[in-house]
């Protein structure tokens, strides 16, 4: 079942490199396949009931590298599949914008297509080394989306974007190795691991290994002060690539957090779930503040993303503090967490393909050049007002559900946290003075014959929010799922 | 009858030579098909041996196991290659069939390498391996390359004799020249005369991994000679000389130690090989100088074959990935053979579409990407090194893989970069592209899948090494 | 049966707005209908939920942190519920009489705000009540800025919104402090909140309850939200957004009390803005700012009786003053609609053109400046009296807001009463061109609202008030005749003092000083302490960002890449060296020499036995 899920894209990817393929084929390959994505995560939704502590569900293993503890194992829980089915709505909101893609469309799809595959992959992945090979996969497909579908000043961009994440990557594969070398009988599988968790009172040794993990995990997500490669690699890669970059790569860090960091080192992450919270805070209120001072969409969007994954962050630190009687707290906080990279990964998707229609018309991500735009084009400003009230954290979309419980529980286990509330109010501000510049006053400047959206363009944005006004609405159906999971993930990180 | 794959890679040499000799200019491109079936041959007779076990030959002076299979297989596959890549580059060349026999020669040589226990036939077995390197650096009149050839050469003399000397002196503290009698006796002779003697012979097979310090002819010698002569001296002489290294350094005493000095030299051998690679324009030079940093990563792991049983599969899988990738790289770099500086790489990629895509797999192979072959090598000699107490090596192969990302990147921004933008000196590229033939290409793209299935199919692979 | 009712009050309007706004201006057709309509349903559905035959009801289902979302009524709930229904009725009503405004983005965004404060009034829950709280602070900044054309109204939706929100991060506090406080984040169990928590608790409610009912120090933005069209001052700074903050305070009271010093904090702010806002509006020579200062003065009142524990009190004032102040703004409305001005010196005389009018909004200054026997008289006695228990001095700043209120309701009834001048018509259409001409659907509402600012007193006043105060529940004491009389008598001396002095005034200019007028200044401070440090504190940032944190990266980057040309360098300088020692070297040489003469490869063995040195060093070191 995830196998198929998993595959099904990267066997499509690997037709689409056939050069005969018209264009038109691709694109259509392109939604199809997306499509059957969504409906194939939607059946493992139906399909699953919570698993047993510590286990998986739909679990498959197959023997890989046995001779080095590494096998093909894959399996979701309340942590990752939630995200499963919010990475196919993002992908399958990509395929739809894309139908118009001019540049090369077939080998985008083929490309998007793999890179699909390659974040379902990572979020089902139960081994560290198969993680890491979609982890690095991950790099390399966007590195060429980047480069290869930019504009503006792209391949410098990528190039940074792929040292940089790259840098990342081996310093987790350290870690890996580290947990590896340390766990006996040496196993690179995620469910050994989490069961017997290695380098439990080896404090340095935990705390070297903790820190390589969270190097990679914070260059990748990106928190304070490894976020620099996101802005201009945001601003330069194509709509679709931001859209699945912050949409779903971002949460590949952060899901590290939780799928290996915490429980797999929940002594050394309770030593130094201080300088998470630490960094957790600093990054929501720089990437706000950051944010404020920007004039260029992009750039802004880039940078609420660094103060989003702050919160993630915030949580998951605090989630690591033992205060009696907060273990409830506690699981809150993971709840929020993780219902956070959903919400964020549906929002931050449909802000990026909304500034992806800006720039496809006029060319510019200059929110100073635009004026009244919601006069000529009405249904964008709806859209746009709808996906920025909800990165807010407005009430009756995903983001508050999120924000809540992480402040909530983040709180009620570390007081001090309550300073990054004052980040929803700066992004607030932000996305109300952007609205204001951009949307309100006489139509002026680059809105004067600015075209409203097309059905192809505002049918995926309008998709990804109805999903988030859904959870807004009604989060027991999310968080019916979440919520034992990290109820299990609290508990570990207790041991 | 236990050396018969090498014997096999000689005879099959001898008659690509003697029969060469006899065969008209235009006919020359047969002895390619004599010299490939020789190898397929050796390869076959290798598998064959595998199958036997461990058993020592010629009273202890050559052993056939494990390492020795893998080295064997991983030497005549390479050479397969590497004769593909000829076929294109020296069709027609006065000293095809020259070419093609020193190949096979230099192949035996590497192999009775990997396979002797015995100092004496160490010492052979070095010129044996030798002598054709110098000639197949020298054999293609191009700019360059005789003083290619002279460098190598009188660099290899210098570390042939520093072999030599290190020998003599083993020998005489043992009192015999086989490794099992070497390391009942050494441990009560004075350490530091074992010191010297080890360090030495080591030495003479540094020279032939190309490793720090006997790196300096590499970038001249990739450079200089043809690419054919570049892929074989790059790739072949490391499989030997790495498995030769495990052997001594096993029977030395003080195991920590050796694994110390060895994991010094290796990352002496991937830093100054990365940095040197950073700024090269020349790809073949760059390829050369990756070559030094690759067999720093190699190192890592014969340094620690000893201490940690992972080290030893780790090696060989590393070195069988190794060999293939960077053939897939050498391979693209015949086939278009006129684009030498990164500037003439514009355009690659919608010229030759198949092939551009080879080179991104065997680059990206060589900076370590699952899931190809030399990913699964790094890991595991991370692992392995790790495993052995050793934990700054694996930090020094994490940063050293960063910073070799630098260059191969820079290599494949130019491959993708759009034709219009082209430096000018390499207006002619397009025009010629392919002159190298059709082995080059076939090369190419055999070696860069061959490293993505060895990557996805290492367990069995592993469990036959371990 | 009413469970159902009790969801549909939240969800019906939450649904039918949504959809008006997002059909767009091609349902603009049926958005008067279905608007008053839904709103006219939701009425009677709130007086069944609210007065059952059983008992009343409550629904809740799981939400989030453990919490339920919760609706329920309660005593307090059942008393304002309807108030809240009735006003939205009658403003939606009245604003079909408004041409500008007959859109379904309009009608939609008010349903939307009407489920908001509908639902802040039925909360049980903390997590409830954050999400309409939000909600509500969300759509008063679209209906403020409804005009988007102008730059100012939007900026002015703004500042309502952000300065509000910053008030909710109280709530926000406040629910992670309950979490914590491990009596959950039911509001009737805060109370139980261990210790510390409890503390945390209270101070986030009094922050966000006082940024809600704009009270000092947040009154600013109730200013500024008189931008907006009249009709939403008339929902908003009436009976729902601000009265919600009262509401919130005064639902929380017990949490409040049970800290000892919040419930004091509150009850001093609230007179104090009773006060200082009650100057600020005897100052305005604006007629919607002069209700919106009092708005808040009024809503001081509310705020007190919370601090006070007159629960019943101020929820009857809370009524009461819905009534009052929904009437006035509509009335404030329909002159500018009509006359096209709402400033003071320019509507003189405005009472005689439109007798309904001009009798209902003058009822409702009446009630406003306290007259006896009219509603807000009554009510306000209601509060001051528990204040007279708890300390004399919070009972006199009660009186002295009071005695402000009849004299701002004095100069505001004075100057519209006066006979009309001459050159009326040329200080006319100062703001927009008025239609002259006043529609049935804008003056009809205007007499329900009239009778309750005339009759609501009754509420506060015995025999009825007891029965109130066992609706709503607290046991504060009813007002003595000794207050009901010194209030009356203050009402009346301060109207007749007022007049006579504003009589004065006309022949002798007088200028208030500026702090008054300008709202004691609160938003240019605003401003000073708060958003200008965090815009430059941003921009600083990203400064920093781009310069250090970017640079940095790059440069490590770039410091590689140096060390790389200088090994490069060392490369070529040898080798290059060496062809070219080599060429000249067979120059020199002739053919004889082969032997290449060159320093370099002696520099490359030297390079190598040295290496091997060092080898053999480490070995004789390490063991």
């Amino acid at each position: 079942m995830l196998s198929v899920l998993v595959f099904l894209p990267l066997a499509a990817a690997a037709v689409l490199l056939i050069p005969r393929i018209s264009a038109g084929v691709a694109r259509g390959v392109f939604v199809v396949v997306t499509a059957a994505e969504l409906a194939l995560a939607c059946l493992v939704w139906a399909r699953y009931d919570t698993p047993a502590a510590g286990a998986l569900a739909a679990e498959e293993q197959a023997r890989w590298i046995p001779g080095v503890g590494s096998s093909y194992h894959v399996g979701v829980d309340g942590l990752s599949l939630p995200l499963v089915l919010m990475t196919t709505l993002v992908f399958l909101a990509c395929a739809v914008h894309a139908l118009r893609e001019q540049r090369r469309p077939r080998l985008q799809a083929a490309l998007f297509l793999f890179l699909e595959a390659v974040c379902l992959g990572l979020f089902v992945s139960a081994d560290l080394i198969l993680f890491f090979v979609f982890f690095d996969l991950s790099i390399v497909g966007m590195y060429f989306s980047i480069s290869g579908w930019g504009h503006r000043d792209a391949a410098r961009s990528a190039l940074k974007f792929f040292l940089y994440t790259f840098l990342g990557s081996l310093a987790l594969l350290l870690g890996f190795v580290g947990l590896y070398v340390a766990s006996d009988p040496h196993t690179f599988d995620m469910v050994e691991l989490t069961a017997h968790p290695p380098l439990q009172g080896h404090g340095v040794a935990g705390g070297l290994v903790l820190a390589a993990v969270l190097l990679g995990l914070a260059v990748k997500t990106p928190t304070f002060p490894f976020h620099t490669w996101l802005p201009p690699a945001h601003s330069d890669a194509p709509a679709i690539g931001s859209a699945v970059l912050a949409g779903v790569m971002l949460k590949m860090g952060t899901y590290g957090f939780v799928r290996i960091a915490m429980p797999m080192l929940p002594d050394a992450w309770r030593a130094w779930a201080w300088v998470v919270i630490a960094v957790g805070i600093v990054s929501v209120l720089w990437g706000a503040l950051v944010a404020f001072a920007q004039t260029d969409l992009k750039r802004m969007i880039a940078y609420t993303s660094v103060n989003h994954m702050g919160y993630v962050v915030l949580a998951v630190g605090a989630a690591g503090v033992l205060a009696d009687g907060a273990d409830q707290a506690r699981q809150v906080a993971v709840t929020g967490a993780v219902t956070q990279m959903v919400s964020h990964g549906l929002l931050t998707a449909a802000l990026f393909l909304l500034a992806g229609s800006m720039f496809e018309r006029t060319e510019t991500y200059d929110l100073d050049g635009y004026g009244g735009l919601a006069g000529t084009a009405p249904r964008y400003a709806t859209l746009f007002t709808v996906a920025a009230f909800g990165s807010l954290g407005l009430p009756a979309l995903s983001g508050f559900i999120a924000e809540f419980q992480i402040f909530a529980g983040s709180i009620a286990t570390v007081p001090v946290t309550a300073v990054a509330v004052l980040g929803i109010l700066i992004t607030a501000a932000l996305f109300l003075r952007a609205l204001q510049r951009v949307f309100t006053g006489p139509s002026e400047g680059l809105s004067v014959g600015f075209t409203d959206v097309t059905p192809r363009e505002w049918v995926p944005v309008a998709l990804l929010l109805a999903v988030s006004v859904f959870i807004g609405v009604l989060p027991r159906t999310l968080l019916d799922v979440i919520e034992p999971g990290a109820a299990v993930l609290a508990h570990l990180v207790g041991r | 009858m236990a050396l018969l794959p090498e014997a096999l890679l000689f005879l099959g040499g001898m008659l690509t030579l003697v029969s060469g000799s006899f065969t008209p200019r235009t006919r020359q491109w047969r002895m390619s098909l004599v010299a490939a079936a020789a190898t397929v041959a050796s390869l076959v007779a290798s598998l064959v041996a595998w199958t036997g076990g461990t058993r020592a030959a010629f009273s202890d002076t050559f052993t056939v196991d494990t390492s020795t299979g893998a080295a064997r297989v991983t030497v005549t596959v390479s050479l397969l290659l590497i004769l593909l890549i000829a076929s294109g580059e020296v069709r027609d060349h006065p000293r095809e069939s020259e070419t093609y026999s020193l190949l096979l020669f230099g192949g035996a040589g590497t192999l009775l390498l990997a396979g002797s226990t015995d100092l004496a036939v160490l010492v052979v077995a070095f010129l044996l391996s030798s002598i054709p390197l110098y000639g197949l650096v020298g054999i293609m009149a191009r700019p360059g390359s005789p003083e290619a050839a002279l460098k190598t050469y009188l660099f290899g003399a210098l570390f042939g004799i520093l072999l030599m000397l290190g020998a003599v002196l083993l020998y005489g503290l043992a009192g015999r020249a086989g490794y099992s009698s070497l390391a009942a006796e050494l441990p009560d002779a004075p350490t530091a005369a074992v010191a010297t003697g080890g360090v030495l012979v080591l030495m003479g097979l540094l020279f032939k991994a190309g490793a720090v310090p006997g790196h300096f002819w590499v970038p001249d010698a990739t450079q200089g000679a043809s690419v054919t002569a570049a892929a074989f001296l790059t790739t072949v002489p490391k499989i030997g000389a790495l498995v030769a290294i495990t052997r001594l350094v096993a029977v030395l005493p003080g195991e920590l130690r050796w694994a110390t000095v060895l994991g010094i030299l290796a990352v002496a051998s991937m830093t100054i090989g990365n940095l040197a690679a950073l700024a090269q324009d020349d790809v073949r030079r760059l390829l050369g100088w990756s070559t030094v940093s690759q067999v720093g990563y190699l190192l890592a792991a014969a340094a620690v074959t000893r201490i940690s049983d992972q080290g030893q599969p780790a090696l060989l899988f590393f070195l069988a990935g190794y060999a293939l990738t960077n053939l897939a790289a050498f391979a693209v770099a015949a086939a278009a053979p006129e684009r030498r500086s990164l500037e003439g790489w514009a355009g690659f990629a919608s010229a030759r579409p198949g092939l551009s895509a080879a080179l991104v797999v065997a680059l990206l192979g060589l900076v370590g990407t699952p899931p190809t072959a030399v990913f699964i090598g790094k890991l595991t000699t991370m692992g392995a090194t790790w495993d052995a107490g050793l934990a700054w090596l694996a930090v020094a192969i994490a940063l050293n893989s960063v910073v070799s990302l630098f260059y191969y990147l820079r290599w494949i921004r130019a491959a993708l970069r759009p034709a219009a933008q082209r430096g000018e000196e390499a207006g002619t590229g397009t025009g010629t592209d392919g002159t190298g033939g059709r082995g080059a290409p076939t090369a190419a793209l055999v070696a860069a899948f061959a490293t993505v299935v060895m990557g996805l199919t290492a367990g069995p692979l592993w469990l036959v090494l371990a | 049966m009413h469970d159902l009712v009790l969801v549909a009050l939240v969800a019906l309007p939450a649904v039918v707005g949504a959809l008006l706004v997002l059909s767009g201006s091609g349902a603009d057709r049926f958005a008067v209908p279905v608007g008053v309509g839904t709103a006219a349903l939701l009425t009677a559905a709130s007086f069944a939920v609210s007065f059952p035959a059983t008992s009343r009801p409550t629904v809740a289902t799981p939400f989030m942190a453990g919490a339920d979302l919760g609706l329920g009524v309660d005593g307090l709930a059942a008393l304002v519920l309807p108030a809240v229904a009735v006003v939205s009725a009658l403003v939606l009503l009245a604003a079909s009489g408004t041409p500008a405004l007959r859109t379904a983005r309009f009608y939609g965004l008010m349903l939307l705000f009407v489920a908001a404060a509908l639902m802040t009034v039925l909360a049980t829950t903390l997590p409830t009540l954050l999400m309409s709280w939000e909600v509500m602070g969300a759509t008063s900044f679209a209906l403020i800025g409804y005009h988007w054309r102008d730059q100012e109204t939007i900026s002015s939706g703004t500042t309502a919104f952000l300065t509000t929100r910053t008030a909710d991060v109280g709530l926000y506090v406040a629910a992670g402090a309950a979490l914590a406080g491990g009596a959950g984040l039911g509001l009737a169990a805060l109370p139980n909140a261990s210790g510390g928590w409890r503390d945390v608790i209270a101070a986030g409610l009094v922050v966000a309850g006082l940024g809600k009912a704009a009270q000092l120090p947040f009154s600013f933005w109730l200013s500024r939200a008189m931008h907006g069209p009249s009709p939403v001052s008339a929902l908003l700074h009436s009976a729902a957004m601000v009265a919600m903050g009262g509401y919130l305070l005064l639902r929380v009271a017990p949490t409040l009390a049970g800290t000892g010093w919040a419930d004091d904090t509150a009850a001093w702010a609230g007179a104090a803005t009773a006060v200082l806002l009650g100057m600020v509006a005897l100052a305005q020579s604006d007629l919607k700012q002069l209700l919106a200062a009092s708005t808040a003065a009024q809503l001081g009142f509310v705020v007190l009786a919370a601090g006070v524990g007159a629960t019943a009190g101020g929820a009857t004032h809370l009524v009461a003053h819905a009534a009052v102040k929904a009437g006035l703004f509509l009335a404030a409305g329909i002159w500018l609609e009509a006359l096209g001005t709402k400033r003071l010196s320019s509507l003189t005389g405005a009472a005689r053109l439109w007798p309904v009018v001009a009798a209902c909004a003058v009822a409702s200054l009446l009630s406003l400046a306290g007259l006896p026997p009219l509603a807000l008289w009554a009510t306000k006695d209601a509060v001051l009296a528990a204040a007279a228990e708890q300390s004399p001095t919070l009972y006199v700043a009660g009186l002295l807001g009071a005695a402000l209120s009849a004299a701002y309701a004095t100069k505001a009834l004075v100057v519209l009463t006066r006979p009309v001048p001459d050159d009326a018509e040329s200080r006319y259409d100062d703001e927009r061109n008025g239609t002259r001409a006043v529609p049935t659907t804008a003056w009809l509402p205007l007499l329900p609202l009239a009778a309750g600012a005339l009759l609501l007193g009754v509420l506060a006043l015995p025999p009825l008030f007891t029965h109130v105060q066992e609706l709503v529940g607290g046991t504060a004491p009813e007002p003595s005749t000794f207050e009901l009389v010194t209030s009356a008598l203050l009402a009346v001396a301060v109207i007749v003092a007022a007049v006579t002095v504003i009589r004065g005034v006309q022949t002798r200019r007088f200028v208030w000083p500026r702090v008054l007028t300008d709202w004691l200044f609160l938003e240019p401070l605003a401003h000073r302490l708060v958003v200008r440090p965090v815009e430059v504190l941003a921009r600083r940032l990203a400064h920093l960002d781009d310069a250090v944190l970017d640079r940095s990266v790059e440069a490590t980057a770039g410091g590689t890449v140096r060390l790389a040309r200088a090994a490069a360098l060392l490369d070529d300088r040898v080798i290059d060296g060496a062809v070219v020692r080599v060429v000249s070297g067979v120059r020199r040489l002739g053919g004889l020499a082969r032997r290449p003469q060159t320093g370099q490869l002696h520099q490359y063995y030297l390079q190598a036995l040295a290496v091997l040195a060092l080898v053999l060093v480490v070995l004789v070191l390490v063991r």
